[in-house]
């Protein structure tokens, strides 16, 4: 069988077709040679010794020193082969100060006691100074050496006499940074205390009375809870009918195969189609273009005229008798004024109870946290033995929150990308399993 | 010519608000930046009146800010610094990738601090309006001040919240301006009057620190709100010391640290010991006394008589206050909680020591004879002393609270406390009927008479079962002695008085009718705007008023039955 003659320009498709596996043999068998010597030249015993732990017992103290003597830290300065440094004497280089000739030396000492210096060295004396100036002059946190309500003499109005124009101008030239504070700053977002009054029951050791009236309210807010929850629960989760697997399936069979009468096919097939007289119609047809004749012209006009009279025969009508309503009219408008005070006095209340709650800044809608209180078990009476509820820093954040200065929000933990992971074709390291493989089975035919 | 066609939303409602993504490609601030600046400058989202209006056409929420905040932002010059601080934390970030420690050095010495001075002063532009706003500041640093050192928090910033609460405690000691005090189960409520105005806050119970869950408080956030707090707190000590002429940071004039106390600790660490032990008066920068109180006119000109009275009363006991516990000598047992009780004594001018070796700063032994009171909080302790009283915790509490000092026998050592009732109640309503117990729990005088009048009647009847006939006589006789001395002190009396001249005769019921005229003028002054409300108010008073005198009745009623009764049997 003559052997196909294949390709064996690219490194790929030389691996592909040529076996080379008795030159990394051989080559394998040299490298083995090199390194325990050549076959059988030597006895086992010869070449291997039994290996038998040190028995030699040495004292910790000795180890230590061992240990030190040795230091790992400098393992890497030291010559890592036995072969010996082939220049042997080498020149080390001068540093800048040992190049310099005892003449310069001698110069240069002369200068420095007579205080010369050079530009170089001044300019980093006064480079020096200037830093250490500037930092002092940083600001440092937790430092107040002055008073900043201090009236000042307001340099933005020095003068009555001096013009606005000319008070910018000339403070542009003094560096003063002029600018107005927007009157939001300092105005509150929410009229609701910073601080809530606490409840009387929340006190250590309240009285029986208190206390039962914060368990009532807590008590309260807990049943609108449950309540809400029985309702989402019953209009979302108990309308919908619980089915098995099995049931499901058969039904979305039959549900699916509506229409697709299998048993009426036959009959259908027999029906025959409507009969019709063969004329084709259109759904709509063309419009015909017909033309009024002259007297109905004449009419359609008259009639025009003779409404446009009524009405103004009506209009004119209604004024006299609007006259004689008067009395009836002022009442009406008494009554949309009335209406008008009424629906306004109910805005200012809705707005005044607006103002109290809680404003929508943000996507997420504002909750207030649970009621804090002690069980009347955990009250002891003492202060060594009070039990500590709630805490102060999520009271405070639920209060900025609940205080229009934060938008309320949640944690969202961060979603872990999902990776897919391949091997790019290049990297693959699996020639021998699927390239080599394929040759040996044609080497085989 | 056709005028140009005005584009959507370039007018009114939708030109007001600008939402947070566009407001940061304005800034050209990551979101990070944006929030701590806000936070900083005091700019808060907004609600607008239309949502789809102001969002441009967008339905759905989004975070809106006001044009004119972001604008106003614009021009501030910590945006130039907020930027140098995320190359900087990037630059340190990389060298510390690289484990390059000289450059990590470098960087972390010139990382840029935040100036917030002029912050402060725009957001507040007077002291007052610091003042009015220390609530949330003062909760917050004194929260701070209990956290260990953290991931998110600045290094020094709970050590700064620590010194800077510690100096506001010593003004209140000094100015003596606390007012009332309610320990609850959230922690220690106080409430301070500092140049007129109310200031309330919170301080945790001193428990150890139990870490915060991460999901629920957005502590970065807080952190930033610290950050300005601080500065603005900062500021305001240092004008509350000078207004007190007291030298800011404190000082102590008497304190010399001893030989062996200098070799141990360094001279700040020992300082701020003893600023943290809060039992030290601290130095003054001059002797001039600073007059803070001005006593209240006679001549006011406000209409109400009864108010002005009210007024003067107050006073009366802020004065009474603030020398509560003047001249008693106070130590603490090792289970109280040491920093606010001895904050609360040292405010109305109480002497406080505690155990040598709980803290430092204790000025006198336990077996020191001239305490007065020992602060306990168990049932029983193994050696006592007779020269003193052992109260429970609550009784300062309740002495502040009531602004004169509670009968101690409540309080002793052991003993079931009455109920520590909060502060901070609402006083609107004076005209609730209280039954008489109840009323007694506000007014300790009353419960005394309470008591009497028990005893006597359970006297009486002892007496009455006892001996029915014999005593009857005696108690006439005895009376008709006493009335009979009455009427001899009268005789006396009237002897030495002198006679006054008549010079016009007062006629009551005509001063009242005229006082009730003035007054029915005084109600047609209300504005047509309030009278309504005026209207209900008279009436619920009215109401209120009827009320208690039925149930007053009632209870008379009931009573005198029950005294038949009892009298029957």
């Amino acid at each position: 069988m003559k052997t196909k003659r294949v390709s064996k320009r690219n490194k790929i498709s030389w691996r592909k077709h040529v076996n080379i596996d008795d030159v990394e043999d051989f080559l394998e068998e040299q490298r083995l040679e090199e390194r325990l010597g050549p076959k059988s030249s030597l006895t086992e015993k010869q070449l291997f010794i039994i290996d038998k732990p040190d028995v030699t017992k040495i004292s910790k103290k000795e180890k230590c020193r061992l240990k030190l003597a040795n230091p790992v830290c400098f393992q890497l300065l030291k010559p890592h082969t036995n072969v010996p440094d082939p220049i042997s004497k080498r020149n080390r280089v001068r540093s800048k100060e040992e190049r310099k000739s005892k003449l310069v030396k001698l110069r240069e000492e002369e200068r420095k006691i007579k205080g010369i210096l050079k530009a170089k060295e001044v300019n980093s004396i006064k480079g020096k100074e200037l830093y250490e100036k500037k930092k002092k002059q940083l600001p440092k946190r937790g430092e107040f050496t002055k008073d900043i309500w201090e009236v000042q003499n307001n340099v933005t109005n020095i003068n009555e006499w001096i013009n606005p124009e000319s008070t910018v101008h000339n403070l542009r030239q003094t560096g003063v940074y002029l600018k107005k504070v927007v009157s939001s700053v300092t105005k509150k977002p929410t009229v609701l205390p910073t601080i809530d009054p606490p409840h009387p029951g929340l006190s250590y050791n309240p009285s029986f009375e208190d206390h039962q009236n914060l368990l009532k309210e807590v008590a309260t807010k807990e049943q609108e809870l449950i309540k809400r929850d029985k309702h989402l629960n019953r209009v979302t989760k108990n309308i919908f009918r619980t089915v098995s697997a099995g049931t499901r399936d058969k039904t979305w069979l039959t549900e699916m195969s509506q229409g697709l009468s299998f048993e009426n096919r036959e009959s259908s097939k027999n029906e025959k189609p409507s009969e019709t007289d063969g004329e084709y119609r259109s759904i709509n047809p063309p419009a015909e273009n017909k033309k009024k004749t002259l007297k109905q012209r004449r009419k359609q006009k008259e009639q025009l005229i003779a409404a446009r009279l009524r009405r103004i025969a009506k209009i004119e009508k209604k004024k006299v008798s609007d006259l004689h309503k008067l009395k009836d009219l002022k009442e009406k408008a008494n009554l949309v004024d009335q209406k008008i005070l009424l629906n306004k006095q109910k805005r200012e209340k809705y707005n005044e109870l607006k103002s109290k709650q809680t404003k929508r800044l943000g996507a997420r809608k504002f909750e207030e946290t649970d009621l804090e209180f002690n069980m009347p078990g955990d009250l002891t009476g003492t202060l060594r033995g009070l039990k500590k509820e709630s805490s102060l820093l999520v009271d405070r954040f639920v209060s900025l929150q609940k205080r229009n200065v934060i938008p309320p929000s949640v944690r969202i933990q961060a979603k872990k990308a999902k990776f897919k992971r391949f091997v790019k074709p290049g990297h693959k390291d699996d020639w021998k399993s699927t390239v080599a493989r394929v040759k040996t089975s044609l080497n085989n035919k | 010519m056709v005028s140009k066609k005005k584009k959507k939303f370039s007018s009114g409602e939708g030109a007001k608000y600008i939402s947070r993504r566009a407001a940061l490609r304005k800034l050209q601030v990551s979101l990070r930046e944006f929030r701590r600046l806000c936070i900083l400058k005091g700019i808060y989202p907004r609600e607008p009146r239309n949502r789809k209006k102001a969002q441009k056409g967008d339905t759905g929420i989004k975070t809106l800010y006001h044009i004119k905040d972001i604008q106003f932002l614009l021009h501030e010059p910590i945006i130039w610094k907020l930027r140098d601080i995320k190359t900087g934390s990037k630059k340190i970030a990389k060298a510390r990738a690289l484990k390059d420690y000289e450059k990590i050095h470098k960087f972390n010495n010139s990382y840029p601090v935040l100036k917030l001075d002029h912050i402060v002063k725009e957001r507040y532009p007077t002291f007052i309006d610091a003042l009015r706003d220390l609530d949330d500041c003062l909760t917050l640093c004194f929260l701070f001040s209990t956290f260990p050192s953290m991931k998110h928090i600045p290094r020094d910033q709970s050590q700064l919240c620590r010194r800077l609460t510690t100096e506001f405690m010593h003004y209140i000691i000094e100015a003596g301006v606390l007012r009332k005090v309610f320990v609850s189960i959230k922690g220690y409520y106080y409430q301070a009057e500092i140049k007129g105005q109310t200031v309330t806050w919170i301080v945790p119970h001193h428990f150890s620190f139990e870490p915060q869950n991460r999901a629920e408080v957005d502590f970065k956030l807080m952190s930033i709100f610290v950050e300005f707090y601080i500065v603005m707190l900062g500021f305001v000590n240092f004008r509350l010391y000078h207004s007190l002429n007291l030298h800011y940071p404190p000082k102590f004039p008497s304190l010399s640290a001893t030989n062996i106390e200098k070799q141990l600790v360094d001279e700040d660490v020992f300082v701020s010991e003893r600023v943290a032990a809060l039992n030290y008066s601290i130095a003054k920068n001059s002797n001039d006394i600073v007059e803070e109180d001005v006593a209240i006119d006679d001549f006011c000109n406000e209409d109400d008589p009864e108010k002005l009275a009210e007024a003067k009363k107050e006073a009366e006991s802020i004065e009474n206050l603030k020398t509560l516990f003047k001249g008693l000598k106070f130590f603490l047992n090792r289970e109280v909680p040491r920093e606010p009780i001895v904050f609360m004594l040292r405010c109305f001018g109480g002497e406080v020591s505690w155990d040598k070796l709980l803290f430092v700063g204790a000025t006198f032994d336990e077996n020191d004879e001239s305490i007065t009171h020992q602060i306990v909080d168990r049932p029983s302790v193994d050696n006592k002393y007779t020269s003193r009283y052992y109260v429970q915790p609550q009784w300062i509490f309740d002495s502040i609270n009531n602004r004169e000092l509670m009968p101690v026998k409540k309080y002793f050592m052991g003993e079931i406390l009455p109920p520590h009732l909060s502060p901070f109640t609402n006083k609107g309503l004076t005209d609730i009927y209280m039954p008489l117990e109840e009323r007694a729990l506000h007014d300790p005088t009353l419960l005394e008479e309470i008591h009497k009048k028990d005893k006597e009647a359970e006297d009486s009847e002892k007496n009455d079962i006892a001996e029915n006939n014999d005593d009857d006589h005696i108690d006439e006789s005895e009376s008709d002695i006493e009335s009979a001395e009455e009427l001899q002190e009268n005789d006396t009396k009237k002897k030495l008085s002198v006679a006054p001249g008549k010079v016009t005769k007062e006629d009551p019921q005509q001063k009242g009718k005229e006082a009730r005229q003035e007054y029915r003028l005084r109600e047609k002054m209300v504005k047509n705007k309030h009278k309504r409300l005026y209207k209900s108010m008279m009436q619920n008073k009215l109401e209120r008023k009827k009320e208690i005198w039925l149930l007053r009745k009632k209870r008379r009623l009931h009573e005198e039955a029950k005294n038949e009764k009892n009298q029957k049997s």
